[in-house]
């Protein structure tokens, strides 16, 4: 057995097989943490009557804890030779894992041999030992998750007394997605969850740092990893576009991978020809990647419809049923709603109106069409803010009720097919900042009202035949 | 034993004890925090009258309320209707086999490759070419996503009818109109929620395209056939009409007294339903059917005026389309006019064929898309044009052409679809795909996910497993989405 094992380190390509079992490392540390640990446990807890029967079998546990522990200072040896780890951060992890291997030798023989050392030596000796494995162990972890993991999450005071700065909050100034920096908002928040850990100015595996925009695109052994403008060439981005499997695939080692978001993004600023800093408005992006955008940000409806809303009461479903009121729950981890009144054959009264406003969290769109709606019950529809779909087809209404709703400001799509609006369109229209699309066919309203709503609102869509 | 045991009153299970107790307890919780019924798509929770009209709801915010289904039965040929290849004009004549490689076809009568009878002319700022077949389609292309690279699993009619409907080769799987209704419900209480307008032909596979499968039976299609009464038997034959009210009454308290003996059956509770169902549309179907409401310049733009009698006949189902959509029906589907020269189907005589059937159908969809449009319907309408599969390129014969599984045509307006945009790509000769294939279980899939729900998690356990429309299949199309 022994044999193979010298066999094996020594065969042609040393270096790996000694890695082989530098890797076991991680494994393998994890038993004399625990032996010993139980092992001071076991020392301590013979003060008490009750389990003094232990004090002759924990010299056992402490022979388990140092064999265990030999083996853990052999495989790291073995994996701090991979050259993954520059020297001067794995110096104190490795000197207090040689020297928990030497203190918990000598406890091994004092618990052997009942050896009693003056001036309370057995119980110093023992915290040193406890203390040492803490320490130790939390540089490894430094080590596998980088120095930022263990207070990543921390409580700022918490934060500040080991030292850091304060937790980075994301730019929450942004509510439109122009003002949106590629590089700073987007990319580096990307590298920042994803690569950091790995490849940082302490553990730098294949001698790449990310953790600045210079470091990151000087590259690192095998050279630069992002070519601007040219994604094909970008070692960056294909290994994060590699399959799963692959060998060169990152993030490695069955972390998690970047979402296909994530890498349309990196993709897009690549070919972006990769710039520091430029706000999305200059890019020029499609609407595949501002959906992204808005995806990754959390910004426009995606955000809104995510806030979860309050179920609605359950008089307030009833009563609106009973007037006629069809709602409908529009998906499946959120409460909004539609109020659907298309099919109702009964009166609209100002009582269901004011009945609506009690849903007023909830409601998202609103049908009306066909029904004896009037200018005046048109103030309380106004005040429904959450609205993003409103159909008054087919209705009584005109200009005096269309000037109660410019306080719809989510509102995408305006239906007044059929009603007798005209000139209050130039007012009401343009306080709609999100409307998409309007429907004018058979209203009052001429072409030139049109034409000129074109000109107020460019992004907006006006369905209109004029004859 | 007497087929009447079977609707003896079976002892329960241990298994549906359990589920009982779960699903009770569960949503009588849910129900009493909340006060609403939750979105639970695809689990009809039996619910007190009170939250009823709070209906099941979808997975997501749903773009389409509706599905208008225009089927193209028989398969259009898409080299002569929505996919030009100039190649087949260079080529015209040639052996194909010298070419390509050329699949086994139905009839194994391969002759020589055929160029487009028609020509192709670019319109609308997407500038989306359409041949002479489609001139008023034509109009509405920047609100249509063209995909040309769709494909089939069947090059025969039945089965390929079947997979489209059903999402399987094989008869009896729920239709998709039947997987909509079950999973949303339908707003209306008095028109059934799943309508088939029989323009004259009922695909090869007859009405198993269209039936409910493993479902409930309430969720099967209803079909409304042209002409004064559109489903038989509608006007009641009782002169005295309290007479037609205590039958009915009758009947639903014996029905009612062998459901509490049985308990629950979907057959006698669908038949239940049924007769309720049926007695409201005693009023509302001939309401529906009535056009003096519409105008003369609506009825014009669908194509009341034409000649030709078969797309006065499609007009009219047209138009029948948008006013079931007014009254919140969830799914329709039109079936294709019986025109002289069969459906779309030509094995021959493929100039004189497609235009007969292109004639019927033209103007009669272009106006319903604008019709729906202009109205504001068409943002929560999802309109689907399609046929089962395409044609070849060369000709069967001289002049027809034969079934082509491994490409088609097909297209989507309104509800989420972007307008204006071509999806996937044919090669040289429009024989197969080469880009972005769309499989039938990817339309189904996007057809649901425009209507707000995931086709993974809308399942019916059957057989031993959780059945879907999509199987283990489709991918939601999000090059066509808005």
């Amino acid at each position: 057995m022994s044999l193979t094992l010298v066999l094996l380190l020594f065969s042609d390509d040393p270096s790996n097989n000694l890695l082989f079992f530098g890797r076991f490392h991680s494994l393998v540390v994890h038993l004399p943490i625990g032996f010993l640990l139980l092992a001071g446990l076991a020392e301590f807890s013979t003060k008490w009557k009750k389990f003094e029967p232990v004090q002759a079998f924990v010299h056992y546990i402490w022979l388990l804890g140092v064999i265990s522990a030999f083996f853990a200072v052999l495989f790291g040896y073995f994996l701090s030779l991979s050259g993954d780890y520059s020297e001067d951060i794995i110096f104190w992890h490795k000197w207090g894992g040689i020297g928990i291997l030497i203190l918990s030798s000598v406890y091994y023989f004092i618990s052997k041999r009942q050896i009693s050392i003056p001036f309370k030596g057995n119980s110093i000796l023992l915290t040193a030992i406890v203390l040492m494995i803490f320490y130790t162990g939390h540089l490894g972890g430094n080590l596998t998750h980088g120095s930022t993991y263990l207070f990543e999450y921390a409580p700022n005071p918490i934060r500040q007394l080991a030292g850091l700065p304060n937790k980075s909050m994301p730019r929450k100034n942004f509510t439109k997605i122009d003002s949106v920096d590629i590089y700073s908002d987007l990319i580096s928040p990307i590298i920042d969850r994803r690569c950091v850990s790995c490849h940082n100015s302490e553990k730098k595996k294949g001698d790449l740092n990310l953790t600045s925009f210079s470091s990151l695109m000087k590259g690192g052994e095998s050279g630069q990893i992002i070519i601007p403008g040219d994604i094909n060439t970008s070692d960056l981005f294909r290994r994060i576009t590699l399959p799963m499997d692959h060998k060169d695939f990152m993030p490695t080692e069955g972390k998690q991978p970047l979402t296909a978001d994530q890498v349309q993004l990196i993709g897009w600023w690549i070919k972006e020809n990769a710039p520091s800093s430029a706000y999305l408005k200059e890019l020029d992006p499609d609407k595949e990647i501002t959906d992204i955008v808005n995806r990754q940000l959390g910004l426009d409806d995606y955000n809104f419809l995510r806030q979860k809303v309050q179920p609605p009461k359950k008089e307030t479903i009833a009563s609106l049923s009973k007037s006629g009121f069809i709602l409908n729950a529009l998906m499946k981890e959120n409460y909004f709603l539609e109020a659907n009144y298309s099919l109702s054959e009964k009166e609209l009264t100002i009582q269901s109106v004011e009945t609506l406003l009690k849903l007023k969290k909830q409601l998202i769109w609103l049908n009306l069409t066909d029904s004896n709606l009037s200018d005046d019950k048109l103030k309380k529809i106004g005040e429904l803010e959450r609205l993003m779909k409103l159909n008054l087809s087919k209705t009584n209404i005109s200009d005096k009720g269309l000037a109660h709703l410019g306080n719809l400001k989510k509102l995408k799509s305006l239906n007044l097919y059929k009603t007798k609006v005209s000139e209050e369109l130039l007012n009401v229209i343009p306080k709609l900042p999100n409307l998409k699309r309007l429907y004018l066919s058979e209203t009052n309203a001429t072409e030139d009202i049109v034409s000129q709503l074109n000109k107020k609102k460019q992004n907006l869509e006006i369905i209109f035949n004029s004859n | 034993m007497s087929t009447y045991h079977n609707f003896n009153k079976k002892p329960i299970s241990r298994r549906e004890m359990l589920e009982v107790c779960k699903g009770g307890f569960g949503s009588l919780a849910f129900m009493s925090l909340f006060g609403i019924l939750p979105t639970a798509c695809g689990k009809p929770v039996k619910s007190t009258p009170e939250i009823a009209s709070l209906n099941l709801g979808p997975h997501h915010l749903p773009k389409a309320k509706n599905i208008i289904f225009l089927y193209m039965d028989g398969g259009v040929s898409q080299v002569d209707s929505f996919d030009p290849k100039p190649r087949l004009a260079k080529e015209n004549g040639q052996d194909p086999r010298k070419k390509f490689k050329v699949d086994a076809t139905q009839f194994n009568n391969v002759g020589k490759i055929l160029k487009s009878p028609w020509e192709f002319k670019q319109y609308g700022e997407s500038g989306i070419p359409v041949s002479e077949l489609f001139p008023h389609i034509a109009t509405c292309v920047d609100d249509i996503a063209l995909i040309r690279s769709m494909t089939s699993q069947f090059p025969e009619h039945t089965n390929a009818n079947y997979f489209l409907h059903t999402g399987s080769g094989l008869q009896g799987r729920p239709s998709m109109g039947s997987w909509m209704t079950y999973g949303l419900g339908s707003e209306n209480k008095d028109i059934p929620g799943y309508v088939v307008l029989d323009g004259g032909l009922i695909p090869p596979g007859g009405l198993d395209n269209f039936k409910n499968g493993f479902l409930p039976a309430s969720y099967q299609a209803s079909i409304l056939r042209p002409g004064e009464q559109p489903i038989a038997n509608i006007s009641p034959k009782e002169t005295i009409k309290d007479l037609q009210k205590q039958k009915l009454g009758l009947i639903s308290q014996l029905d009612q007294q062998q459901l509490e003996k049985i308990g629950e059956v979907d057959a006698v509770e669908s038949a239940i339903s049924n007769y309720e169902l049926a007695y409201k549309m005693q009023s509302s179907i001939p309401e529906l059917t009535e056009f003096k409401q519409e105008t003369k310049a609506t009825k014009k733009l669908y194509g009341f005026e034409s000649d030709n009698p078969h797309t006065r006949g499609y007009a009219a189902q047209c138009l029948l389309a948008r006013r079931l959509v007014e009254r919140g029906v969830r799914f329709i589907e039109l079936t294709c006019p019986k025109v002289s020269a069969d459906r779309w189907d030509q094995h021959g005589n493929l100039k004189e064929g497609h235009e007969h059937n292109a004639i019927a159908v033209d103007q009669p969809i272009a106006g319903l898309l604008k019709d729906l449009k202009s109205r504001g319907l068409l943002e929560e309408t999802l309109v689907v044009w399609t046929g089962e599969f395409g044609r070849t390129p060369f000709a069967q014969g001289t002049n027809g052409r034969d079934h082509n599984p491994s490409a088609c045509s097909m297209w989507m307006a309104g509800a989420g679809v972007k307008g204006g945009t071509i999806y996937g790509r044919t090669d040289d000769y429009g024989y197969r795909v080469i880009e972005n294939e769309v499989t039938v279980h990817d339309l189904h899939a996007t057809m649901m996910h425009l209507m707000g729900i995931d086709h993974k998690q809308l399942t019916f356990r059957f057989g031993g497993r959780d059945m879907r429309l999509t199987d283990v299949h489709g991918n939601v199309i999000h090059g066509i989405l808005s």
